[in-house]
């Protein structure tokens, strides 16, 4: 099932660094300080939703809300066009058996125990992630990636 | 399946995507972002990418236990 053409007919949304690099006069300089701005409360935020308290619904919705709203600004932005038609791309078939071969290693390693002896990604990155700057590092990675997925 | 097994797994799994990736460059066929972009096309993945994105948000900084 493919989207419909509505995607296309959207005004195209610039972010904000094509907006920089599109004025480099006095709207480009308030554009470079407001995505600072954006950037510094970003990390803000980051630091402080990390730091809330495992499993609790505060860090849940701290989360999830801001994922949530990256996916959103990712979708505004997403150049009209998108959901075109066009043939997959050479090499796609690759991609997807390398990533199904992951997932089943994963899932493998998940059902057998102890989960010292069979560590899964997510156990060995909260190994990497203990402590609160590569929560909050990995968090701002986070956010990003889902508004650059969003924009696909 | 100890857990030099598994880490090994996980190497070769990391190096092939690594390999990959530059191969596609080369060739100029498709990259993962490539891949990605064409199966967000269809509603049904899209939906399954974005969700599952949100889920490992919540699965690494809410459902687990700092040391």
């Amino acid at each position: 099932m493919q989207h419909d053409g509505a995607a296309g007919k959207r005004p195209a949304h610039r972010s904000w660094e094509a907006r920089v690099a599109a004025d480099p006069g006095g709207r480009g300089r308030a554009a470079r300080l407001a995505a600072c701005l954006v950037g510094a409360g970003v990390a803000a935020y980051a630091w402080w939703a990390v730091a809330l308290a495992p499993f609790s619904w505060g860090a849940t919705a701290a989360v999830v809300l801001a994922g949530a709203a990256a996916m959103a600004v990712g979708a505004w932005e997403r150049r009209p066009g998108r959901s075109a038609g066009g043939g997959a791309p050479a090499g796609i078939a690759t991609w997807a058996v390398l990533t199904a071969t992951a997932g089943a290693w994963q899932l493998a390693a998940y059902l057998q125990h102890p989960r010292a002896d069979h560590p899964t990604i997510s156990s060995l990155t909260n190994e990497v992630l203990d402590s609160h700057l590569a929560r909050a590092a990995a968090f701002i990675v986070w956010i990003a990636a889902a508004r650059a997925l969003a924009r696909r | 399946m100890s857990r030099d097994v598994t880490l090994v797994g996980y190497a070769v799994l990391a190096m092939a995507a690594v390999g990959l990736a530059v191969a596609a460059r080369r060739r100029a066929s498709g990259t993962f972002g490539d891949a990605l972009t064409y199966a967000m096309r269809y509603r049904p993945a899209r939906f399954a990418v974005l969700a599952g994105w949100l889920w490992l948000g919540w699965h690494l900084f809410v459902r687990v236990h700092w040391h």
